[in-house]
């Protein structure tokens, strides 16, 4: 297990270093000179001048990569050019509405696709399967910004149960602060349950022609007992390699959920920085997003390396 | 490989869909009953009714004409987007493949670097920095669905060169490129042509993404992202605003989705069964 982890994070390594000098190159793709783009044209030249200085575009380009990394190894991502914090405490102050709302996504999804899956699975080609099917191509082809508008409009505007945007910390006020969540969560976790239930479904049914599955029924276990001790247990693997190849499009709906329920996350920030031409937080929130979804990976693939023991011996 | 594809249940009803929005796309000028652009504000945020079938905005813009004019940027956007990464990634796809030693080895890491940013977060900073406007955005998720079909080419590419005919072809005295070009490219299209068929749906997808951020096309020009992002501000008057756009979208990338489906069933072997 430990040799498995060791050359996972080997192979990390090269692909951190090009991820990093992709976010530097990110600055110096801008067409025409950064700094204008960054700020208007009424700007006083010399702001602008100390602004180039500050940011050190007026060395040679291997001289500024090689400052910026000496400042990224040392934790220092740099500042935003609005309001001069530093990215690290913007990022630190904002992860924690995205991580709850990312968690109460997976628990909606979850909660959603396990019984819907194995039902599906077990009642195959019943209309309760076809019903299955048509919510998993609802998920799936569902852009996230329209179902987070059709929830406002049913549970927000016309039945008012739920708040329709604004955020309450659910660890501060734990109702009202699940209550500004719900909205978010489920149009974050709709999509993702999709995906799992269509996995999961089919991941149950070849479980389900196994051997293994023959005996235990022979044996006399009820059905239920064969599937909770027998089927699911290796129907979960194709799950949880799913849940991970799934991450990218968590964080990309988390941007968009976020913006659309007005939520101070990660995924706000990096919409405000584009917006704002904030090109230094940009880069550094960018590259924190890159670097938490390379690491969940390395999670993912050392979690399946735990669930099936043939992935270790390879 | 057609009648394949038709004989899947849902192809038909994908086919129609994917058709009709690229007839509505191609005759936007005679099929709009409006100018999209043409505002009247003695008229805005209209109920659906005989003068406008989807109502009006908030600007007294008629809906049905901004959907059937948003159709255009939406087809255009997810079939040059995928077809920008075919192009790119299959010719890394190619070199890496066929180059091998370092050659693949820095290829294949560029585009798992590449691969490491989500998706969206990549399309939305590399649309900042490239400005916006459907360009940008073109460009953004082009680079975004690069690796899969660079991945998918080297894979390809590999198992082809081991195969008896390319070794033909060398021991006849074709040049490398040759080879590549006659033997192992057009034995390689069949995933290619799968994947971009699944990919057209979720670029269309993702530019009204973007645009709903406010990247992508911009006002007054109509796409179906944008549209809907102007309209949820009117949610509780004018819901038309946003679910004629939303519908429309829905619709076309369900339509995708069952037609990529149709053209994996009939193209890919493994699935053949």
């Amino acid at each position: 297990m430990g040799r498995l982890v060791l050359r996972r994070l080997g192979a990390t390594v090269p692909v951190l270093l090009l991820v990093t000098a992709g976010v530097f190159a990110l600055l110096h793709l801008t067409p025409g000179d950064p700094i204008d783009v960054m700020m208007a044209e009424s700007v006083d030249a010399e702001v602008k001048e100390n602004l180039r200085r500050e940011l050190g575009l007026d060395r040679p380009l291997y001289v500024q990569y090689a400052a910026w990394m000496g400042r990224l190894l040392r934790g220092d991502l740099g500042r935003s050019i609005r309001n001069g914090e530093p990215v690290v405490e913007s990022v630190s102050r904002r992860l924690r509405p995205s991580l709850e709302l990312a968690l109460l996504a997976m628990t909606v999804s979850l909660v959603i696709a396990f019984p819907v899956g194995i039902v599906c699975a077990v009642r195959r080609n019943t209309p309760i399967d076809r019903a299955g099917a048509t919510f998993a191509v609802f998920g799936i082809c569902m852009p996230n910004f329209l179902l987070a508008l059709l929830l406002i409009f049913f549970f927000g505007v016309t039945l008012r149960w739920l708040p329709i945007s604004g955020y309450t910390d659910p660890l501060e006020e734990g109702w009202n602060g699940l209550r500004s969540l719900v909205l978010p969560a489920v149009t974050l976790g709709l999509a993702l349950a999709a995906v799992v239930t269509r996995t999961l479904r089919s991941s149950v049914l070849e479980a389900l022609a196994e051997d293994y599955v023959r005996t235990a029924r022979a044996k006399g276990l009820s059905e239920w007992r064969v599937i909770q001790a027998h089927v699911l247990k290796n129907a979960l693997i194709p799950v949880v390699t799913v849940l991970g190849l799934q991450l990218g499009t968590l964080i990309g709906g988390a941007v968009i959920t976020e913006y659309v329920f007005a939520l101070p996350g990660v995924g706000r920030l990096v919409v405000d920085a584009v917006f704002a031409r904030d090109y230094p937080l940009v880069q550094g929130v960018v590259l924190l997003i890159a670097v938490g979804f390379i690491l969940s990976n390395l999670i993912v693939d050392v979690l399946y390396g735990w669930i099936d023991p043939r992935i270790r011996s390879r | 490989m057609l009648r394949r594809a038709a004989r899947a249940r849902l192809a038909p009803f994908g086919a129609g869909v994917v058709l009709l929005a690229v007839l509505v796309a191609l005759t936007a000028p005679l099929l709009a009953p409006y100018d999209p652009l043409a505002q009247n504000l003695g008229n805005t945020l209209a109920r659906p009714g005989r003068a406008h079938l989807l109502g009006t905005d908030n600007v007294g813009r008629d809906v049905l004409s901004r959907v059937i004019w948003g159709t255009r940027v939406s087809l255009v956007a997810g079939l040059v987007a995928v077809a920008i990464a075919v192009v790119a990634g299959s010719l890394l796809g190619v070199v890496a493949g066929y180059c091998g030693g370092r050659v693949d080895g820095l290829v294949m890491r560029l585009m798992d670097a590449v691969l490491s940013f989500p998706p969206l977060v990549l399309a939305l900073a590399l649309g900042a920095v490239l400005g916006a406007g459907l360009t940008g955005v073109l460009v953004a998720l082009g680079v975004v669905y690069t690796p899969t079909f660079a991945r998918l080419m080297r894979g390809q590419v590999l198992t082809i060169n081991a195969r008896d005919y390319v070794e033909a072809a060398r021991a006849l005295g074709a040049p490398g490129w040759r080879v590549a070009w006659r033997h192992v490219v057009p034995n390689a299209a069949n995933p290619i042509i799968v994947q971009a068929s699944l990919s057209v749906a979720f670029a269309i997808l993702a530019e009204a993404s973007l645009s709903f951020l406010g990247l992508g096309i911009q006002p007054p020009q109509a796409s179906w992202g944008s549209m809907i992002n102007a309209g949820r501000g009117y949610l509780q008057q004018a819901p038309w605003i946003v679910f004629g756009p939303g519908a429309a979208l829905f619709v076309t990338v369900v339509g995708l989705n069952f037609v990529g489906d149709a053209v994996r069933d009939a193209l890919d072997p493994r699935t053949r069964a």
